[in-house]
């Protein structure tokens, strides 16, 4: 291992995670390869069901283990592997190092406790602070994530708070301790429209303030043209396409990038829809020999059918298509 | 806060409602209370007059209402077969139930949560697999059977624990374990699937997330959800254990409301039937308010709703 000052916080090299569930035992994500650098906001798009929120578990440890499991691969944190540490470790880690933020705020906050008791039960877990040391520590967690009335709001239940109340609840939890990383996991998906751009502003606010490397997950292409920096592209399993946030929206490579894009008729609307390339994903138990995207994709060529493409680099990030087109709008 | 005073005026109407089913119930299909006091060599006039003197000659819903008034008096009369007052009855026939009742419910809980919490974290061992083949046979195996086999086992043949008689430590164990039996297998099984199913809540990957150890993931937050319907339940377990303490009681000779109630049924002694199960009436009514009561104090969404 060199010694240099790791660039990266976290790397994720040729990943790969089988789901076993009623008998069948199937691959979901492909040997994904990513890296998260500090103050970066990177975004992982693709449609539902790609493996973008199985890839963000397996980065805290979370993977459900009677489902799911690593196959292949590492992760390294600040240049440690992850996948080899103790249980106690893995904890130690999660939320001071790496933080993750949910998609659903209403169910993701336990409801027989207060904000106020869960909070502080997260400190103290990897704090040696008292009581009240750790309600101050709370309080200010809440006031930078905004949630107004914060010292108050300790004494609330999560029933009590709107949903981007709750949101903001969970920012505060996972940015209480300072971690150097910050996965969202589709953010501000189940929330109004209204408050979804102020979610969206107070965590990219708090990234960089802490100067955090985040990992974004979302399939809303405005959010990604709006905060991303870098963006990488999955398709079934796999990165496709990765590049940096202007690279990718002016000159996308991969067609199943150009046709997220084509589906979005103008960027600055407020929402995008993944859904409008013809065909659907396929399912995971089925893996043809050639590019997962062939079925669905217009310039596909013979050989597209039987070679299944590799990530090669080009001259703006990475690629994994063996018959790119110019992209016209 | 309105909810549980709401409840209490539910309960109220229930009482009513109900003491007036067991005044009926006794008064029609208690028989002749004469032939449980006087002789049977009374004449006709005298029982005529005997019924007069007690008010048994007026319409029955007469009675009642001279019947609720005496008791609301605080004077519920004495039984027709020793004179006994049944204030007095229900002083030490009472404190009998509740140490036996209060046993068996603590019981219930105190074996039941920590078998099920178990038998949910090790999901398919042994330990479960033991565990919920002990709550079948709990579910499935009669309250008075389980009792003469109690007694058979650790009285006759180990000699252990004293067959029946009232009112030590000693003897209230097969007596306590046999009352609560079903309650703790209901328990057990409820436990672990309500853990089971709150494992799979979206917070549990919050806390995990926020780098909680596994046991206070499931022993704090888990649990404490899991145990929102067995509290809710909890005043059923009191239902249950009120009546199954008619036949323990009877089994094990411990001189309870239930074993009173029993014997002044079999004695038609009926001021004796009737306040005992007017006792026991008001005891289940009070137990599931308790319970409604436990699961909006339980549930943080009840607790401050308006
Ligand atoms: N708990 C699970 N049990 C069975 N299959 C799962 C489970 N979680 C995810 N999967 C499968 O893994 C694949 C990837 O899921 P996920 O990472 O949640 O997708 P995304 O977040 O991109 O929508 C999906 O095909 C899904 O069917
Ligand atoms: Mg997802």
């Amino acid at each position: 291992m060199n010694q240099t000052v790791h660039d990266e916080l976290v790397e994720i090299r040729d990943l790969r995670i089988s789901i076993h569930s009623e008998g069948s035992f199937f691959e979901v994500v492909k040997g994904v390869s990513l890296s998260i650098r500090a103050n970066e906001i990177v975004c992982l798009v693709g449609e539902s069901g790609c493996g973008k929120s199985i890839t963000a578990l397996s980065v805290m440890g979370l993977l459900p283990a009677d489902v799911a499991g690593v196959t292949g691969g590492e992760i390294f944190y600040r240049g440690q592997s992850l996948l080899g540490l103790s249980p106690r470790e893995m904890r130690r880690v999660r939320s001071e190092e790496i933080a993750m933020i949910f998609q659903d705020p209403t169910t993701s906050l336990d409801p027989v406790f207060t904000i106020g008791s869960l909070l502080k039960e997260v400190i103290r877990a990897h704090r040696d602070v008292s009581r009240s040391e750790a309600e101050e520590l709370a309080v200010r967690a809440l006031e930078e994530a905004q949630l107004p009335d914060a010292r108050k709001r300790l004494r609330s239940y999560p029933h009590e708070l709107s949903g981007g109340m709750r949101q903001r609840v969970m920012i505060a939890l996972a940015t209480a301790l300072n971690p150097a990383v910050l996965i969202a996991d589709e953010p501000t998906t189940a929330l109004d429209v209204t408050v979804q751009a102020q979610i969206l502003e107070s965590l990219r606010t708090r990234q960089k303030e802490r100067k955090m490397g985040m990992l974004l997950i979302t399939h809303d292409l405005a959010v990604v043209a709006a905060v991303a920096d870098r963006v990488a592209v999955m398709y079934s399993g796999e990165i496709v396409e990765e590049a940096s946030v202007n690279d990718l929206f002016d000159n996308p490579k991969h067609p199943y990038t150009q046709g997220l894009l084509g589906a979005i008729p103008d960027i600055t609307a407020r929402r995008g829809a993944l859904h409008a390339i013809p065909g659907r994903v396929p399912p995971p138990q089925v893996t043809p020999p050639g590019c997962e995207f062939a079925p669905r994709c217009a310039h596909s060529i013979e050989s597209c059918w039987e070679e299944h493409p590799v990530l090669l680099p080009t001259s703006v990030g990475k690629l994994r298509c063996i018959n790119p087109q110019p992209y016209s709008t | 806060m309105k909810r549980i005073i709401g409840r209490l005026g539910y309960m109220l109407i229930v009482l009513i409602v109900s003491s007036i089913a067991v005044f009926y119930a006794i008064r029609l299909s208690g028989g002749d209370a004469t032939a449980a006091a006087l002789p049977g060599s009374a004449t006709e006039e005298f029982r005529q007059e005997f019924r007069a003197s007690i008010g048994l000659d007026r319409p029955i819903y007469l009675q009642y209402f001279a019947y609720m008034g005496k008791i609301l008096r605080g004077d519920p009369g004495r039984s027709i077969t020793n004179n006994a007052s049944l204030i007095e009855m229900l002083k030490t026939h009472g404190k009998n139930s509740l140490i036996l009742g209060g046993a068996a419910f603590a019981l219930v809980f105190v074996i039941g949560i920590p078998l099920g919490v178990l038998a949910s974290l090790r999901r398919n061992s042994w330990a479960d697999h033991g565990i919920m083949s002990f709550s079948v046979i709990g579910m499935a195996i009669p309250n008075f059977w389980l009792a003469l086999l109690a007694v058979w086992l650790f009285a006759s043949t180990l000699r252990i624990l004293p067959a029946a008689g009232c009112c030590s430590p000693k003897q209230l164990i097969l007596p306590a374990i046999v009352l609560a039996f079903e309650g703790i297998a209901l328990t057990v099984r409820m436990t672990r699937s309500a853990m089971i199913e709150n494992q799979n809540n979206d917070f549990v990957r919050t806390l995990r997330a926020g780098g909680l150890s596994e046991w206070r993931v499931m022993g704090k937050h888990v649990l404490r959800n899991a145990l929102i319907p067995i509290i809710s339940l909890a005043g059923l377990r009191i239902g249950q254990i009120v009546g199954y303490a008619l036949i323990v009681e009877q089994i094990f000779g411990w001189p309870g409301i239930g074993q009173a109630l029993v014997t002044a049924v079999l004695r038609r002694d009926y001021p004796v039937a009737q306040f005992f199960s007017l006792i026991l009436v008001v005891l289940v009514v009070l137990g599931n308010w308790l319970a409604d009561t436990g699961y909006t104090l339980a549930n943080p969404r009840l607790r401050r709703s308006k």
